[in-house]
């Protein structure tokens, strides 16, 4: 697989998760890869949008996310960028999700879905920007 | 997301069209807890036609399930797409929630 960049920009609201899953799917077909890994990428990239605008900005302006997908041997690279406050995802732990319907809390659930989802994911803050990237080999599956 | 509701003998049957995520949620919670503060105590969650979900749509079925539980109802889940079946399996909701294969299922457990 010839390595290529493919990068796009979101603004900050929650109407953009339309034009991830449609920059995916196009994305997706181009490079071949099955539908399972277009939903789990577009599944992880939500969470960590969702959580992006959601809680990262505070100034009640326009912002843009950057998001770009590298395919490399055997690899989907992605990396988000944002202008937000800092905020480290992989900081969190897992939640108890074996838990019944009373107990069961629901904080960190997209977190511990991007984890289950993805193999290696790092987190940088550079300057003003949280960068995070994340890898997904071919052919796992988060079950 | 297209949500089409419809009522088989006394069972409220909410159907679920597209995507349910962080933009289309609220919606959703909005039609459910409208029915439940209705008095509807026997739910079906039609997930033929859901072509996606995230952490936003499990929040509001959890908070549904536990609500619906409160006043001593029952909601149950059927006819899920594998994928959106293994969204259910990561965060482990499939061990606490009743999901089932077809419609048929679903209103003889009511």
């Amino acid at each position: 697989m010839k390595k290529k960049e493919y990068s796009f920009e979101l603004k900050n609201r929650l109407s953009e998760l339309d034009t991830l899953c449609r920059n995916l799917e196009k994305y997706g077909r181009q490079i071949g890869l099955s539908s399972k890994m277009i939903f789990e990428l577009n599944l992880a990239l939500d969470e960590l949008f969702t959580n992006i605008i959601s809680y990262g900005f505070k100034d009640g302006e326009e912002h843009r996310v950057r998001v770009t997908l590298t395919p490399e041997k055997g690899v989907i690279c992605l990396c988000i960028e944002d202008d937000g406050i800092a905020f480290d995802p992989t900081a969190f732990d897992h939640p108890d999700v074996s838990c019944s319907v009373a107990q069961c809390k629901i904080g960190g659930l997209g977190i511990h879905i991007i984890k289950k989802l993805m193999d290696d994911i790092c987190y940088e803050r550079c300057g003003n920007k949280n960068v995070l990237r994340l890898k997904k080999k071919f052919g796992k599956s988060a079950s | 997301m297209e949500i089409i509701e419809e009522k088989r003998d006394g069972i409220h049957v909410f159907k679920l069209n597209g995507r349910l995520d962080s933009n289309t949620s609220q919606g959703f919670e909005t039609a459910i807890f409208q029915a439940i503060a209705d008095g509807s105590k026997k739910i079906v969650i039609d997930f033929k036609d859901l072509d996606y979900i995230s952490s936003a749509g499990l929040r509001v079925i959890l908070k549904a399930t536990k609500a619906v539980n409160r006043e001593e109802g029952k909601i149950m889940l059927c006819a899920m797409q594998d994928y959106v079946k293994e969204v259910f399996e990561i965060a482990g909701f499939d061990s606490f929630l009743p999901i089932v294969t077809t419609m048929d299922e679903a209103l003889k457990e009511l």
